[in-house]
C-alpha cells in the first residue's frame, strides 16, 4: 500500500490538482480507461449515424433517379469547401494535441482557436446552403415544393439530407463547445507532456465529426 | 492484457517519464496526412463530376474509406492505440456493415408491389415520359 501510494504521489507530482481519480492505481491506467471509454462512446455515435446511412442506402436504392437529380441541385462548391474546412480543422486539432504533448502550450492554444474558427466557418457555409434550400422550398417530406425536381422520391432525398446534415451540424456545435472548454483549460496550462488525455479525447470527438462528413460529402453531393 | 501493452502505457508502476514514452509522431506526419486528404477530396470531387454511372458510388466510397483510414490511424492515433481500443472501433464498423448488408439485401429482393409508390429499381424503368431531357442534363 505504501509503495503504491508513493508511486502515485511520484506520478502526480507537478500535475494540476484532481487529475488522478482515487480509484485508479496509476495515471497510465486512468488514461487507458479514459481512451477506451471515449472510443466506446464514439462507437455508439458511429451506430447512430449508421442507422441514417442505412436509411439512405434503402431509399437511394429505391429512388436512384430522384437522388441523382436532387444531388445535382445541391451547392457542390459549398460542399467541397466545407469538406476542406473540416479536414483542415482536423489537422489543427491534431496539431494542438501534438503541441500540448511537446509542452508548446502557446502553439496548442493557437491551433485550438483556429479549429473553433473553422467550425464556425463550416456552420456559416451550411447556413447559407440551408437558406438556399428554404428559398427554393427544397424541404423535407410534405413541405417539399422544389420546382426544379419533380421526380418521385425527391422529397425523401431532402428528408434524409436535412436529417443527416442536421445531426452532423448538431455534432459540430457540440464539438465546438467541447473544444472551447478544452481551449480554456489549455490556456490555464492544464495540458502538458505529463497529462493531455482530456485534450486528446476532445480531439477524438472532433475527428469523428470529420469522419462522418467524409462519407456525407460524396453520398449527398456527388452521386 | 493491459499490463503488457506494447508501449508500456498501461503498466502499473511507472516513472513520470515512462508514461509518455509512446512515441509521438513528428508534426510532418500530420501535415502529410492533411495533404493526402486534400488530394483525395479533389480526386473524389473530380471523379464525382464525371458522373461515371455504376462505378461512381464504388469510387466515391473507396476514396471516402481511404480518407477515413488516414484520419483514424494518424489523426486519431489508432496506429499506436491498444488492441482493446481498436477492437471497439472495428466492432462498431462490423455492426454497421451487418445492418447495411441485410437491409439492402432485403430491399433488393422484394417484388415490385412491395416497394413504395413510384419506386422502381434501376434507372431504365423509372423515367416517366416527358422528364427525359430534364433528367439528363449532360
Amino acid at each position: 500500500m505504501s509503495r503504491r501510494g508513493s508511486s502515485v504521489a511520484h506520478e502526480v507530482a507537478g500535475l494540476p490538482e484532481g487529475i488522478l481519480g482515487h480509484h485508479f492505481s496509476s495515471l497510465a491506467r486512468q488514461n487507458e480507461a479514459m481512451r477506451l471509454g471515449m472510443w466506446l462512446f464514439l462507437a455508439t455515435e458511429i451506430l447512430l449515424f449508421g442507422g441514417l446511412f442505412c436509411g439512405y442506402a434503402v431509399y437511394r436504392f429505391q429512388f436512384q433517379l430522384a437522388f441523382a437529380e436532387c444531388s445535382r441541385h445541391l451547392n457542390l462548391t459549398a460542399g467541397t469547401v466545407n469538406t476542406l474546412v473540416l479536414i483542415t480543422s482536423s489537422l489543427t486539432v491534431a496539431l494542438a494535441i501534438h503541441f500540448a504533448r511537446t509542452n508548446r502550450q502557446r502553439a496548442a492554444v493557437i491551433c485550438l482557436v483556429l479549429t473553433i474558427l473553422f467550425a464556425l466557418g463550416f456552420l456559416g457555409i451550411k447556413a447559407i446552403e440551408y437558406t438556399e434550400h428554404f428559398h427554393e422550398r427544397a424541404l423535407p417530406g410534405k413541405y417539399y415544393a422544389f420546382e426544379a425536381v419533380k421526380v418521385p422520391g425527391s422529397a425523401m432525398f431532402y428528408s434524409l439530407y436535412f436529417l443527416m446534415t442536421g445531426l452532423h451540424g448538431l455534432h459540430v456545435v457540440i464539438g465546438m463547445s467541447v473544444l472551447a472548454w478544452i481551449l480554456w483549460r489549455t490556456v490555464q496550462g492544464r495540458y502538458s507532456s505529463k497529462y493531455y488525455t482530456g485534450l486528446e479525447l476532445g480531439g477524438l470527438y472532433w475527428h469523428l465529426v470529420d469522419l462522418i462528413w467524409i462519407f456525407l460529402y460524396p453520398l449527398l453531393y456527388l452521386i | 492484457m493491459s499490463e503488457s501493452g506494447p508501449s508500456g502505457r498501461a503498466g502499473v508502476a511507472l516513472h513520470p517519464g515512462d508514461l509518455h514514452e509512446e512515441h509521438e509522431l513528428s508534426a510532418i506526419w500530420y501535415i502529410a496526412v492533411w495533404i493526402a486528404l486534400v488530394f483525395f477530396t479533389f480526386l473524389t470531387w473530380f471523379t464525382g463530376k464525371q458522373h461515371l454511372g455504376t462505378w461512381a458510388l464504388f469510387i466515391a466510397l473507396a476514396i471516402a474509406c481511404t480518407k477515413s483510414v488516414l484520419v483514424a490511424l494518424i489523426f486519431m492515433h489508432l496506429k499506436d492505440s491498444s488492441g482493446m481500443t481498436r477492437l471497439v472501433f472495428v466492432t462498431s464498423l462490423v455492426f454497421v456493415a451487418l445492418l447495411l448488408f441485410f437491409t439492402v439485401a432485403d430491399v433488393a429482393t422484394r417484388f415490385r408491389p412491395a416497394t413504395p409508390a413510384g419506386a422502381p429499381f434501376g434507372t431504365e424503368r423509372s423515367q416517366p415520359e416527358g422528364l427525359l431531357e430534364h433528367e439528363m442534363p449532360e
